[in-house]
């Protein structure tokens, strides 16, 4: 791991269960396919254990619901998806994301303006 | 690979897995673990090749998993390597083939256990209530109490057997206090086996003058087996009544010896008349050691305690 991959997984910490609450906002989805979405949008470095372990405890909070669904051809595939309470906390989480994005945003063009000067 | 092996490989990954993150609270690990096969197996099939190529190894895919659950009560402090190894351990021992047959031949000793905890018990008994009693591994059935001791092990025994076939199905707090009273039998019963060395050799005393008081004379030697009294002036003294501080007949130890007690007018041995009368087992009499005699300071007008008349001057 270089430190570009230390940095981004440590800043993915704090939003993972952001990321993964949107992406089931979209569609009921398994814990693999959860982590190609999430890789797909250009999460390329979400660890398939930080995934499976964040539905795990968002499914215990009681933001998600759980239902198996039988596969012909591999395992039976545990689905979740938002149920209000998930729904609730996503709408919060997106919204301190957004402001915190914002507050950060500005620091940062501030940093890059006062540097061109 | 083929499906055989993805499933060994799914298996062993998520019972490493399963291993270092055996510190959990075991409510908060099955709700995170539930699926966990489930989801490999997922993985094994749509990304192929091993796990550990996929995943990294099972104990950095634990650590992370720990941390985005979130397990709060998580060990943040650096562990004992030692400490670490153990769940690992734990299941290397509890996989494997030896483990498996003991486990399921204990079973099979749980009646020797039921007929040995009955001879405990009452062996603790008799030591809790028999304190200078000699107390040995086997009773003496000549003996009212070793027969009293072994009547009361058969009736033991048949209550220990009932009591063990019976107690197959407990409930979950019955069962806890049947593992703890066993427990207690063993543990007492270390304790009682471990002093009777010494019970068994204070009985070897003890028997020598059963119809005496039960107070004999031992030194730091070993046993005591005979007294010679001199006097001061190193003239060996015969038949000197030996008593204690509360007035009882001191005796000795009965040694290989054969001794011939004095018989009173009354009809009873002298047992504590010095020195004793003693015969090795071949018939040769026991002879009086080499004794060295202190030196006594020049005699005074005060006389000193002596079996001869006072000097006269």
């Amino acid at each position: 791991m270089n430190q570009a991959e230390v940095d981004t997984t440590q800043l993915l910490k704090g939003v993972l269960d952001l990321a993964v609450l949107a992406v089931l906002a979209e569609a009921d989805s398994y814990g693999y396919d959860v982590v190609r979405r999430l890789r797909e949008n250009g999460l390329d470095h979400v660890g398939d254990a930080s995934v499976y372990g964040t539905l795990r405890r968002l499914y215990q909070a009681g933001a998600l619901n759980s239902y198996v669904v039988p596969s012909d051809e591999g395992p039976h595939r545990k689905y979740y998806g938002l149920n209000n309470r998930g729904r609730k906390a996503l709408d919060q989480s997106a919204q301190t994301w957004a402001s915190l994005s914002k507050a950060l945003n500005h620091l940062l063009n501030g940093r890059s303006n006062g540097h061109d000067k | 690979m083929t499906s055989n092996d993805q499933a060994s490989d799914v298996n062993t990954y998520a019972a490493s897995v399963r291993a270092a993150l055996s510190d959990l609270p075991s409510d908060q690990a099955d709700v995170l673990l539930e699926d966990l096969e489930d989801h490999l197996r997922e993985i094994s099939a749509e990304a192929g090749g091993p796990l550990t190529e996929r995943l990294g190894p099972p104990e950095q895919y634990a650590q992370e998993l720990r941390a985005a659950y979130g397990a709060t009560q998580v060990n943040t402090r650096p562990q004992d390597p030692a400490l670490r190894d153990l769940p690992r351990a734990r299941v290397w021992v509890t996989g494997s083939e030896w483990y498996r047959q003991v486990r399921a031949f204990l079973p099979e000793l749980r009646p020797a256990w039921w007929v040995l905890r009955a001879y405990l018990a009452v062996l603790i008994l008799v030591a809790a209530f028999s304190r200078g009693y000699g107390l040995g591994p086997i009773p003496n059935p000549t003996t009212k109490r070793g027969l009293a001791e072994i009547l009361a092990m058969g009736v033991a025994i048949w209550l220990s057997v009932r009591i063990g076939r019976r107690s197959r199905n407990l409930l979950q707090g019955a069962r806890f206090l049947a593992v703890s009273a066993n427990a207690l039998i063993a543990l007492v019963a270390v304790v009682v086996l471990g002093n009777m060395h010494s019970f068994a050799y204070s009985e070897l005393i003890g028997t020598a003058t059963p119809e005496q008081a039960p107070f004999t004379a031992a030194f730091a030697g070993g046993p005591l087996t005979n007294v010679y009294p001199y006097s001061q002036d190193g003239k060996p003294l015969t038949n000197v009544l030996l008593y204690d501080q509360d007035g009882q007949p001191i005796t000795v130890a009965k040694s290989e010896a054969q001794t011939s007690y004095p018989v009173g007018a009354d009809g009873k041995a002298i047992t504590n008349a010095y020195p004793l009368t003693q015969r090795h087992l071949n018939g040769d009499p026991v002879v009086a050691p080499r004794v060295a005699f202190p030196p006594w300071p020049a005699p005074s007008a005060t006389a000193s305690p002596s079996a001869t008349a006072s000097p006269t001057h």
